[in-house]
């Protein structure tokens, strides 16, 4: 299998075909190197055929949200409760409790998401599948 | 256009990741069957967008369904995480019309929601 960083990076620059140097392990997909959904398709396919792990768009949602079910990870108005912004540090440790809860609109988690967060979730793909 | 053609094209589990059944029996007896397949991806997102979620909902892309009357009018028929979403919100209505041409396809999607969201 190919070196998962390099793998996932290299995926990301050729998909939204960026330099090299403008994708850091820091940058979000979405807000910092303006990944759409398709950007993010094919992203998830490059990382695929490289290292055969397989992960849908839709799990993205699962991993962030970590099994919580949606009325404990959000409020009635869809803002992150505090159980929800803890399970957020586990799968994106760059973020802040304090800050994000009762604030962050559950839509909004995935514009947090970076180069390096999703570096992890392959890493955690392939040695479960290993 | 061509790029989701370059995605998906001569690869049955990739297609059938983003397009149901229905979807792919109707656009593969199209001429330009690619072309109708990205028009219909193109709703599937503008449906996601107007539903103020993009892709940031656990939803699947074939939760989203894009048919057509006998009368060739395209509708939309959602299921699962993303109809249960719709039903929680009050969704009422979704109208959506698709064009495609010239290497672009284009999707418009119209929602009537029972209460503000």
């Amino acid at each position: 299998m190919a070196d998962v960083d390099s793998a996932v990076k290299e995926a990301v620059v050729e998909a939204l075909a960026l330099d090299d140097d403008e994708v850091t392990p820091d940058s979000t997909l979405m807000d910092d190197l303006g990944a759409e959904s398709i950007d993010l398709l094919d992203i998830l396919f490059r990382i695929e055929k490289s290292t055969g792990v397989k992960i849908e768009a839709s799990d993205l949602g699962d991993h962030i949200q970590g099994g919580i079910p949606d009325d404990e990870f959000s409020d009635a108005d869809e803002v992150i409760t505090e159980k929800g912004a803890e399970q957020l540090k586990k799968v994106m440790p760059q973020t802040d409790p304090s800050e994000l809860a009762g604030s962050l609109k559950a839509e909004e988690v995935i514009t947090l998401f970076t180069v390096q967060n999703l570096t992890e979730m392959v890493k955690a793909r392939s040695d479960g599948a290993g | 256009m061509e790029r989701l053609e370059r995605l998906v094209q001569d690869d049955e589990s990739r297609q059938r990741r983003l397009f149901t059944t229905r979807e792919l029996d109707y656009c593969r007896g199209k001429r330009r069957q690619y072309e109708h397949l990205a028009a219909r991806f193109a709703a599937k997102e503008a449906v996601l967008k107007a539903f103020g979620t993009g892709i940031s909902q656990r939803m699947r892309w074939t939760e989203v369904e894009v048919l057509n009357e006998e009368s060739g009018r395209p509708r939309v028929e959602l299921t699962g995480s993303v109809a249960n979403f719709a039903e929680r919100h009050g969704l009422t209505d979704v109208d959506v019309s698709l064009s495609h041409s010239e290497g672009l396809a284009v999707a418009q999607v119209l929602t009537v929601w029972k209460t503000d969201r």
